[in-house]
């Protein structure tokens, strides 16, 4: 293993601490609420969200401002598990109770299952962990194997990376990748190369967190390319609108990778607003913010979109093994503009 | 376990199309993990149709196992349960922990299909723990499967574990009569628990389930006295039935006793026309 980068070990994966010097921020003016109508009446599909470290609130916003439908892929949640029950509650809360609490503000909640590149590193575990993965991939709602790939791009990760290619190939899952922060050409290509080695289709394979160097290569050899609007490190929206300017909506499609970082679960809709003020077509917008992200994932046979796209009420009594996400008489939707908080 | 009872296999195929027949029988050649997969990959390969059998007509799925049904269960939990029966049993600690593992990583649906599925399980006792526990759960349909029209709880709780169930079963409004082997586990604490609810509730000004009483009667004494004559007394002939059911199957002579003032009633028990049967099942 030769790599050579500067703090291995203490950068998350989707928070660098050290912002890139090319990224200069400036003050502007542009206000989301000014810019929310241009949007109005779009529908939304967030294929890569962290809910387990939002809050409730952001689901508010979420639905308010057009989300319908949501995937979770599995990741790493800050701070390394030490042990399978942690694995094994993890995923569960995915199939479970994050995907109750997404329901309750009219979120249809889907997710991908994997072992992520960082814990791939302490062998033992992971051993252990892909043993149990099996009986979380086939569960029902899961539409993918996600997010894998190379984090440090380790030996280790590649082991576990080729493993859960062969799995997805067997569950007949779309994968979802996860690709490096450090040495990001060089890791997407190696991943796209490993999985085209492992047979699969590149149709059935997303690579995400894509950013201008990448995209060709990969839109070139038959994968999707998922972009992360995620604030300071990955891709800012303006830079996004001239991507799509550039290469059209086919597979492509936006993200917000939101999760405990500093980062925004309102990435879509406004990165939306933003295409469509600089007068990117609709179809186009949808595509990109909608569409794609369903035709990719459905090949899981887990997506209806009907459970979405229909008018759908959350039942504010509805239970998850007999929980509430209300507390004591609480009201599902108050009213956040109220000084008072009853 | 060797024997997959032949009438719940006969069962389960008459349910299933030719392709849905042919995943199933593909899934038992496997090995141990490939099986468990294929226990939580079912609803992929299954339709979600429900299934429909009155077990009685021709001497159970499982004869070997009395109570054991699978009427208006999922074709999934029919073919999840199936599918358990072909995981190897030998050697018994990788049964257990193959078991243990499909418990720990269970969605809601793959518990209900595991507790349906324990009565059929070799080595009972070991899955006492897990059914315990789902009596204290809080997931109504995981509560469902094993405390209503399942014959593990009968056959394998401890006295104390079975009242927590029945009581549990009241709690939640749910029919008790729906509890296998409910009459057969009657017993004197239980009554005791059963009559301080019903106190409780008396107090209170609410309503209890008329069905209840029937756990108490055959052990009701002078201190369910005050209860039973209120009971007797009441403008709802529903009541003043369960009270003459009670008085007639006390052991106690001055229970027994009161029906004699109401003669009526006590004529129509003797008939036969009158029995818990026609008491009206917990909502
Ligand atoms: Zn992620």
């Amino acid at each position: 293993m030769c790599q050579n980068h500067k703090e291995p070990s203490t950068n998350p994966s989707h928070f660098e601490s050290t912002p890139s010097g090319d990224e200069i921020l400036t003050h502007r003016d542009l206000l989301w609420e000014d810019y929310q109508n241009l949007i109005q009446g779009m529908r939304f599909f967030d294929p890569h969200i962290h809910m387990v470290s939002r809050t409730t609130d952001d689901y508010q916003m979420m639905a308010k401002a057009g989300i319908v439908a949501i995937i979770e892929p599995a990741f790493w949640v800050g701070q390394p598990r030490t042990g399978l029950s942690s694995f094994k509650d993890y995923y569960s809360s995915l199939v479970g109770w994050e995907r109750f609490r997404s329901s309750q503000f009219g979120i249809k909640h889907y997710c991908t299952m994997g072992l992520n590149s960082r814990e791939a590193n302490n062998e033992r575990l992971a051993e252990e962990v892909m043993e149990i993965l099996p009986l979380f991939a086939y569960k029902e709602g899961v539409v993918g194997i996600g997010e894998i790939g190379f984090d440090d791009q380790t030996p280790l990760e590649e082991k576990y990376y080729r493993l859960q290619l062969e799995l997805a190939k067997k569950a007949k899952l779309p994968v979802q990748i996860h690709t490096p922060h450090r040495d990001k050409k060089r890791g997407t290509e190696r991943s796209m190369s490993i999985a085209l080695e492992h047979g699969l289709d590149p149709s059935w394979v997303v690579v995400d967190h894509n950013n201008e160097e990448t995209v060709k290569s990969v839109l070139d050899q038959g994968f999707w390319a998922a972009f992360t609007i995620y604030p300071f490190t990955k891709m800012g929206n303006e830079r996004m609108v001239t991507v799509v300017e550039k290469y059209g909506p086919e597979r492509i499609m936006i993200n917000s990778s939101a999760d405990w970082g500093i980062s925004d679960p309102l990435a879509i809709p406004k990165t939306a607003a933003l295409m469509k003020q600089r007068g990117i077509p609709v179809d186009v917008i949808r595509m990109v913010t909608y569409q794609n992200a369903i035709d990719a994932f459905a090949k899981s046979g887990q997506i209806d979109v009907t459970d979405f796209e229909t008018e759908f009420q959350p039942d504010p009594n509805a239970k998850f093994h007999g929980n509430s996400i209300l507390r004591g008489g609480q009201q599902p939707v108050p009213n956040k503009n109220s000084l008072f908080i009853q | 376990m060797t024997d997959i009872p032949t009438n719940l296999t006969q069962f389960l195929f008459e349910q299933t199309t030719k392709l849905e027949r042919e995943w199933l029988e593909e899934q038992t050649q496997k090995n141990d993990l490939d099986l468990m997969t294929a226990f939580v990959a079912t609803p992929r390969f299954l339709s979600k149709k429900m299934v429909f059998n009155d077990s009685k007509s021709n001497g159970g799925l499982v004869p070997e196992c009395n109570g054991f049904q699978v009427n208006g269960w999922s074709l999934v939990r029919l073919a999840r349960v199936w599918l358990l029966l072909h995981l190897p049993s030998v050697p018994k600690d990788q049964f257990v922990k193959n078991i243990e593992t499909l418990f720990d990583t269970a969605e809601l649906n793959e518990l209900v299909a595991l507790y349906s599925a324990l009565p059929l399980l070799p080595y009972p006792w070991e899955w006492l723990p897990r059914a315990t526990d789902a009596v204290r759960s809080n997931m109504g349909f995981v509560f469902d499967s094993i405390a209503l029209l399942n014959p593990y709880p009968e056959l394998y709780f401890s006295e104390l574990a079975w009242n927590q169930l029945v009581l549990k079963t009241i709690f939640n409004g749910k029919p008790i009569d729906l509890i296998y082997g409910i009459d057969r586990r009657k017993n004197k604490d239980l009554a005791i628990a059963i009559s301080d609810f019903i106190s409780e509730r008396f107090a209170a000004g609410r309503k209890i389930p008329l069905q209840i009483w029937r756990l108490v009667a055959p052990f009701s004494d002078e201190t369910t006295f005050p209860n039973l004559i209120n009971l007797l007394e009441s403008e709802l002939k529903a009541e003043r039935e369960v009270a003459a059911l009670v008085c007639f199957e006390s052991k106690n002579p001055n229970v027994h006793s009161l029906l004699s003032k109401y003669p009526d009633l006590e004529l129509s028990i003797k008939n036969g026309e009158l029995d818990w049967s026609k008491i009206e099942s917990i909502p």
